[in-house]
């Protein structure tokens, strides 16, 4: 760490006057606490929710048990195991799929993907699996969506294509950020069953802060030329990238 | 509770400093100074500029309080119902229904929740705060006056160093910074047409009999203040009580500056529906086909969006669709009613009573627009380790993790760490490790720094200060103020920790009476305030003696009530100390954390008096937080998190976003996404 004592608050001349106001406000560190409690349970991570209840002297929200099945759950589609998954989903309730058509397509893609994965891993490989699955129970579904079809049609392209040489589109589907995609969307469906938020509010508070930059700079406001959020930058924020003319190297939000 | 009324004191400081020649001198002369100035002066709000509410709150504030400490009718001039009776009498002034904040404060139901009824409702309960703020200094301390004053300059010196203001971590009071542009509450006393009549508080207008000059010549009124287009959509309703004979009657608004002896949509800079024809009016006498004609018993509700610029009707609840579009929203409109013959009279509704046409659906259905389109936004950031682009779910990890090491919650942190881990390797499958990004970086002062906050969150702020002086010593030294608020948030613990005590040994008994006889003490070596002490506690030791004649739990009670007696005067003596050490101290919000502090004593049970809220262990995360971050700055680090700034950010720029109507009118980030 810097032995730097420069004061975070020392008034540099060049000080945006917006900056001004952005340090006139301080924010209740009782709302930050419970938005950060708020999102350990929302998106399922106990064990911190659990520490975070005792130190920062807060109740915990639910009971661990809730969060526990959905943190199973997401583990499970994470780690690929869509077929352990779903039953898990259907243990905890079954309307979950039955009412979401759209999601359990994903899901069932998913494991079509997964079965491909392995399929493909070696040259000589048997894709009948892969195969049967796709004709047992995607292809009946596809009629029902225009969007399935074609969702159907290109997973089935990965079977054509060795993996090592695949179009961006088609390296999409292998890469872990599908996962985490339906992983999200079936944590948002069961909150919803449960009559809960389906997204935590951090999310809609950083899109917030993304949305409100843009359409205050789309609006002519005076503002300085970025806004750092100070992440891994543990100084003092008049030191950051962004006062020396660095311009982009400092963590700012863009979109 | 303390915190609360210190910030209180700093705004009536601050408001002070503003209008300083008010709390130099703040006394009669100084008060009435403002009577004439709000009589004599025609309809001072059409000439006010936003910025000149600014001054005029802060000297309401101020002329108020000493209104109050000096007779109590005229602080109740307020609440008297009429304010028909017109300018000359007192009562014109004192229904500071003018500034929008007099006790009958109401909010339209469409902006209720809304960030700037939130600002004006503060602004108006910080004048409440201030009267009560200068009454009790009035009273208990004759030597107001000079530390009042004196107090001013205190706080005009605190913004030039930074360091200290950085450690109030109470929101400063809006009202200060910038004006809050109150919303309109009547039709104005003085802006109107002699041939009006402002009756019923200011909510009906009345063509009265008058010799017209011309044919032409009409009457209109404005309402108190303009429409605030930091309320994104402003509205307001009209009954018409009567048509008279032609219903020449117009209904709409117009800049301050508009003759008022026509009907509003004729002149420049005004607009309006009218009931003759149903006709739109835009700053000419030749209208447009608009709606349906109407008379008496119709509500005609006006509206402006800031936000599109274009305004609207309805009638009878029903929408008439855009009136007028392209409308200026940098400049006041005042809503503005207008008519030609006797007997014509047209009452208002600004919020006062529900509305027959449903704004708040509207105003509901422009807002969620907003918000579906906030969180269909796309969130990148860039990371400043590795330069690469990241994704919403990246950024909220490290913006989590990152404040979780900040603010020194270790054990989570690093729990947060490991959910992650395995989150990431069940993710990664082998191979792929762009999402290996964690690492909690635990550092010797992030455990210290919990181990302090640990220590006040469980009420021992003796570990806390030794932990401090041990690890930290310059940070106390340096950081007088927190110093203080340790030190008194120590002697709020001995005295909860003897009311809990005391209600230990006195299970609910009848209130014990609380004695009234002297003490037998000798109290002329104390001062006063020792004198206090010793009434207050001392009657515990009192009530428990003659408690214990029922015998059978004389033991364990008699245990207890002897920890209760040590305690107790452990208490004193720590107040005494306490006192002793900082009954010096100038500072006004010293001052006054002292009082509340002490005032806690007067009550036999501290726990049910009206003082109760200092009590709670809530107030220790502040007083944590604010150690907390001194410990960060005096390491040379950031004093607040990422995601604090984060927060900080989003207000700010809502707030620039809304200033002028748009779309940042409709958030208030707290409510909405905080909470």
């Amino acid at each position: 760490m810097s032995s730097s004592t420069v004061s975070v608050s020392a008034a540099t001349p060049t000080r945006h006057a917006f900056q001004r106001r952005i340090d006139d406000i301080k924010p209740s560190k009782t709302d930050i606490n419970f938005v950060i409690m708020d999102y350990l349970i929302n998106e399922g991570y106990p064990r911190a929710a659990q520490k975070f209840a005792k130190e920062a002297n807060i109740q915990p929200l639910v009971e661990e048990e809730s969060i526990q099945s959905r943190v199973e759950i997401r583990n499970a589609i994470h780690a690929g195991n869509i077929e352990v998954a779903i039953h898990k989903i259907n243990d905890l309730n079954p309307q979950i799929l039955d009412t979401d058509p759209a999601l359990h397509f994903a899901l069932l893609r998913l494991q079509l993907i997964e079965l491909i994965r392995t399929c493909t891993l070696s040259p000589n490989a048997d894709i009948t699996p892969a195969l049967t699955f796709a004709s047992s129970q995607l292809a009946p579904r596809a009629p029902t969506n225009p969007e399935f079809l074609k969702d159907l049609e290109l997973t089935m392209a990965l079977l054509i294509f060795p993996p090592e040489n695949l179009s961006p589109q088609l390296a999409e589907l292998l890469k872990p950020s599908l996962r985490q995609e339906v992983a999200n969307r079936v944590n948002e469906a069961i909150l919803a069953s449960l009559g809960a938020r389906r997204e935590a509010r951090l999310r809609n508070l950083v899109r917030l802060r993304s949305w409100a930059e843009n359409k205050a700079r789309e609006a002519g406001k005076d503002l300085p030329a970025v806004l750092p959020l100070g992440l891994n930058d543990d100084k003092g924020e008049d030191e950051d990238e962004a006062m020396n003319g660095n311009g982009g190297a400092g963590d700012v939000m863009v979109s | 509770m303390f915190r609360r009324s210190s910030y209180a004191s700093v705004a009536a400081g601050n408001a002070a400093g503003s209008g300083q020649s008010q709390f130099a001198a703040p006394t009669r002369p100084g008060a009435f100074s403002h009577i004439p100035n709000t009589n004599s002066t025609p309809g001072p709000q059409a000439t006010h500029t936003s910025t000149s509410h600014s001054r005029h709150h802060s000297r309401t504030v101020d002329a108020e309080g000493h209104h109050n400490s000096m007779s109590t009718s005229w602080g109740r001039g307020g609440q008297l119902p009429s304010y028909g009776s017109q300018f000359g009498s007192l009562n014109s002034y004192g229904g500071s229904g003018q500034d929008g904040l007099s006790p009958s404060f109401f909010v339209p139901s469409y902006l209720r929740g809304s960030r700037h009824a939130e600002k004006l409702e503060e602004a108006h309960k910080a004048k409440f705060v201030a009267q009560r703020d200068f009454r009790s200094n009035h009273s208990s301390n004759a030597g107001s006056l000079s530390t009042s004053s004196s107090s001013v300059n205190l706080h005009k010196m605190i913004p030039s160093h930074r360091g200290l203001t950085h450690d109030i971590i109470e929101r400063a009071p809006v009202f200060v910074e910038e004006p809050v542009a109150p919303w309109p509450t009547r039709w104005s006393d003085t802006d109107k047409y002699t041939m009006l009549e402002v009756l019923e508080d200011g909510r009906e207008a009345k063509f009265t009999t008058g010799a017209q000059k011309t044919h032409d010549e009409a009457a209109s009124v404005r309402a108190n203040y303009h429409m605030p287009r930091q309320c994104g959509i402003y509205y307001y309703e009209v009954t018409v009580a009567s048509k008279g004979k032609e219903g020449m009657i117009g209904i709409g608004f117009s800049g301050p500056k508009v003759p008022l002896s026509r009907i509003p949509g004729w002149e420049p800079e005004s607009y309006a529906y009218h009931g003759d024809d149903g006709q739109s009016f835009s700053n000419t006498t030749s209208g447009k086909p608009y709606g349906p004609k109407f008379g008496t018993a119709d509500v005609i509700g006006c509206g402006i969006n800031f936000r599109t610029g274009t305004a609207f009707f309805t009638k009878n609840g029903v929408y008439l669709g855009p009136a007028f579009k392209d409308l200026k929203t940098d400049r006041p409109w005042y809503p503005t009613v207008g008519m030609k013959k006797a007997g014509e009279t047209l009452k208002a509704n600004f919020g006062q009573e529900p509305f027959v046409f449903d704004i708040d659906q509207m105003v509901q259905a422009e807002k969620m627009s907003i918000l579906s389109d906030i969180s269909r936004t796309k969130v990148q950031s860039i990371s400043n380790k590795d330069k690469t682009p990241q994704d919403e779910t990246a950024l909220i990890h490290d913006l989590v993790a990152q404040y979780l090491t900040h603010d020194g919650y270790v054990d989570t942190a690093r729990a947060f760490s490991e959910e992650i881990m395995e989150e990431s390797r069940s993710l990664a499958n082998g191979g792929d490790s762009s999402f290996m990004y964690m690492n909690a970086d635990e550092d010797l002062d992030a455990i210290n720094r919990q181990k302090i906050r640990a220590a006040i969150l469980d009420g021992d702020i003796d570990r806390a200060l030794k932990h401090t002086t041990a690890y930290y010593p310059s940070v106390l030294r340096d950081n007088e103020n927190i110093y203080f608020k340790l030190r008194c948030r120590k002697f709020i613990e001995m005295i909860r920790h003897c009311s809990e005590l005391n209600a230990q040994c006195h299970p609910p008994t009848p209130p014990s009476k609380r004695s009234t006889a002297s003490n037998g003490h000798a109290t002329d070596d104390f001062d006063d305030f020792e004198m206090e002490l010793d009434e207050g506690l001392g009657t515990h030791n009192r009530t428990s003696t003659w408690g214990t004649e029922n015998m059978e739990m004389e033991d364990e009670l008699g245990d207890k009530e002897a920890k209760l007696a040590d305690l107790t005067e452990e208490t004193i003596k720590y107040g005494v100390e306490l006192k002793s050490e900082f009954a010096g101290d100038p500072r006004r919000e010293v001052k006054k954390a002292l009082e509340d502090t002490f005032a806690l004593i007067a009550y036999e049970t501290a726990s049910e008096s009206p003082l109760a809220p200092l009590l709670e262990t809530s107030g220790r995360l502040p007083v944590a937080e604010e150690l907390n971050s001194a410990i960060l700055v005096s390491l040379g680090k950031s004093s607040s998190a990422a995601l604090e700034r984060l927060c900080q950010q989003t207000e700010a720029l809502i707030n620039v976003l809304g200033e002028d109507g748009g779309p940042g009118a409709f958030i208030n980030v707290r409510r909405d996404f905080l909470q």
